[in-house]
């Protein structure tokens, strides 16, 4: 299997002389393509540190992160924006919809910058909002929609661009059991049919159970690497 | 398209602040508009008030009779110049006049005045001799008639009908000349020193009394179109313009009402200048509201792909929706506020400005520049405010916004 994510020695600081704080701490992990993987651990081990890192939304202050054979940190910052777009999606806690658009047209928003035709986008959101079982509430603004509804419009949000990696940061916290467990169906569904990867920040225990792999992080180092 | 969707939404996502500052760019143009409007009535007044009070808008007198009213400096070639003038199609009418420096007296005072014969029926078509007649008539072509100022009046004690003598020296042989009038009119211009100063007779007196012999010392013009007073490349002007004689707009005559024309249009840039920069640190502010209250969604935005570059475009796009909303608003309110100003005028009282006396209402005067260029320059102006902003949003570091969203 082909390695997608490659972290070598990472590292991570907050803070500075005497306030600061070791985020991560030579962080080196590798996870291949199709993985459902959950990073674990407790509250401010280093998880959604990580997954920044992973996804160059933050800079490390040592180490190297490969994303599909590409070393993000020689990046611009317009080159990484566009290998996010074209290869990352991203699931936040807070959903983080944009409230002024439509479900739908926050679907379409990130194919918009990709440049893709409107016949194509259109298409794609139908086939999305099916996939998340929202067939019907496509024109409704994320303040008419439930929190799970709302997270469903976020995993087809990420998955409209048909990136190689998701990267979740604890994308059940805000919801109930049931329909947790629903979204992670849907998920789960999604890694096993198009064989995308899934790395998620959690503490929620649905996800660890259908994880195919856990990362265990503690103090920011990895402290158990388990596959299932 | 979605971009421009989304700035739109954004605009009326906080409906109040959006209208607020809407009001505060309109207010500016809205304020620019009138205060143009203002100096363009008051220029129109000033203007008006040399050119179709007595001076005319252009003049032919002979080279240097302007600086001292020489009398002998009489124009040169009388008949040429009026066939000239007659035979322009530039020219709305003409009133050819002497002007000489003479004492006035009555049976009670003397005093000294300007005293300009003058053409009645002709004058009619370039000064506003006749409409300052406050008492007895204007000028019918008799021989002893004479119109002077009330205060002028006042002084010799003089009434209708009463006697006044004018003393000058013939321009022929420089002799002392006296001759009896009846005074016929009382005129009040305004300005004090005209009213105090001038005496007007028939030209054919005036050139009979002073032996003159049809000789003229001044021709004063008025165009069809007033801008061609303000031409100095005019054909008329050049061809009345020789060794001798000089023919020249009000803008040289008055060079003082020039600068003070210049003077305003500086005025409207400084106070369109002061407006802007007070508008724009509204906009800067009422942007950076709205930006730190979508914080999150700008770091979401760049999380999942969008270029700085492209949220610059989106609050610029903001910016510039905000601009369009505020001009059509500052248009309308401008236009209205304006045009009821040019028709009721701004109540002003009595004032004199550079001898001009403005009494009554002040009349604002729309231009289609004021409603093309201004709004133009409200729009960049905001524009050029939300740079600062778009910038600042460009740069949020998507892990400190989505920090805040949690």
């Amino acid at each position: 299997m082909t390695n997608v994510i490659e972290t070598r020695d990472l590292c991570r600081t907050f803070g500075s002389e005497e306030t600061e704080v070791t985020a991560l701490d030579h962080v080196s992990i590798d996870i291949e393509e199709g993985e459902f993987t959950a990073i674990i651990g407790p509250s401010g081990s280093g998880k959604t540190t990580l997954l920044h890192l992973i996804g160059g939304l933050d800079e490390p202050n040592g180490g190297s992160v490969m994303l599909s054979g590409s070393n993000i940190a020689n990046m611009s910052g317009n080159e990484l924006s566009d290998f996010r777009r074209d290869h990352i999606g991203f699931i936040f806690q807070a959903y983080n919809l944009i409230p002024v658009l439509s479900a739908e047209e926050n679907i379409e928003y990130i194919m918009l910058l990709q440049g893709v035709n409107a016949a194509e986008r259109k298409k794609r959101v139908r086939e999305m909002l099916a996939m998340v079982e929202l067939e019907g509430l496509g024109d409704r603004r994320p303040a008419h929609l439930s929190g799970g509804q709302q997270q469903r419009v976020a995993v087809a949000r990420a998955m409209a661009s048909n990136p190689d990696i998701i990267l979740a940061d604890e994308p059940t916290a805000n919801l109930d059991s049931k329909t947790g467990i629903s979204l992670l169906e849907v998920m789960r569904d999604l890694n096993q049919k198009r064989n995308m990867t899934f790395v998620f920040s959690t503490h929620d225990e649905k996800i660890m159970e259908r994880a195919t792999r856990l990362i265990h992080l503690r103090d920011g180092k990895v402290e158990l690497d388990e596959r299932k | 398209m979605l971009t421009l969707k989304l700035a739109f939404r954004n605009l009326f996502r906080n409906t109040r602040r959006t209208i607020l500052t809407s009001l505060l760019i309109s207010s500016s143009l809205i304020v620019l508009i009138l205060v143009d409007g203002i100096m363009l009535g008051m220029m129109d007044v000033m203007v008006g008030g040399i050119t179709h009070t007595l001076e005319g808008e252009a003049q032919v007198t002979r080279k240097g009779f302007r600086n001292n009213f020489e009398v002998e400096y009489t124009i040169e070639n009388p008949t040429d110049v009026i066939s000239q003038i007659k035979a322009s199609d530039a020219v709305e009418g003409f009133g050819p006049r002497v002007i000489i420096g003479g004492m006035i007296a009555s049976s009670y005072n003397t005093t000294g005045g300007l005293v300009y014969g003058v053409d009645a029926r002709q004058e009619l078509n370039v000064s506003k001799i006749s409409d300052a007649i406050v008492a007895g008539q204007y000028l019918s072509g008799e021989a002893r008639e004479i119109l002077i100022g009330k205060p002028m009046a006042d002084l010799l004690e003089v009434e209708l009908g009463d006697r006044i003598i004018i003393t000058a020296a013939t321009v022929d042989t420089n002799e002392i000349t006296q001759e009896l009038f009846r005074l016929s009119g009382i005129f009040e211009f305004g300005p004090e020193e005209m009213d105090e100063n001038l005496i007007f007779i028939n030209l054919d007196k005036a050139q009979e009394v002073l032996g003159m012999q049809g000789n003229l010392h001044q021709v004063a013009i008025r165009f069809k179109d007033p801008e061609d007073s303000k031409n100095p490349e005019l054909p008329l002007f050049k061809q009345l313009t020789d060794e001798e004689n000089e023919a020249l707009g009000w803008l040289d005559l008055q060079p003082s009402i020039g600068a003070m024309i210049e003077m305003s249009g500086y005025t409207t840039a400084i106070v369109g200048t002061i407006l802007f920069l007070l508008t724009s640190l509204g906009v800067i502010n009422s942007m950076f509201m709205s930006i730190y209250e979508r914080i999150y969604e700008f770091g979401v935005a760049k999380a999942i792909g969008t270029t700085p570059w492209q949220i610059i475009q989106l609050v610029l796009f903001e910016a510039l929706l905000l601009a369009l909303l505020s001009c059509v608003i500052g248009l309308t309110l401008g236009y209205v506020l304006g045009d009821y100003f040019s028709v009721n005028g701004i109540p002003m009282g009595k004032m004199e400005v550079s001898g001009i006396v403005i009494d009554g209402n002040m009349y604002t005067r729309l231009a289609l520049y004021q409603f093309v260029n201004f709004p133009i320059y409200v729009t960049l102006l905001t524009l050029v405010a939300a740079i600062y902003p778009a910038t600042f949003a460009s740069r949020i570091v998507p892990t400190e916004a989505l920090q805040r969203a949690l």
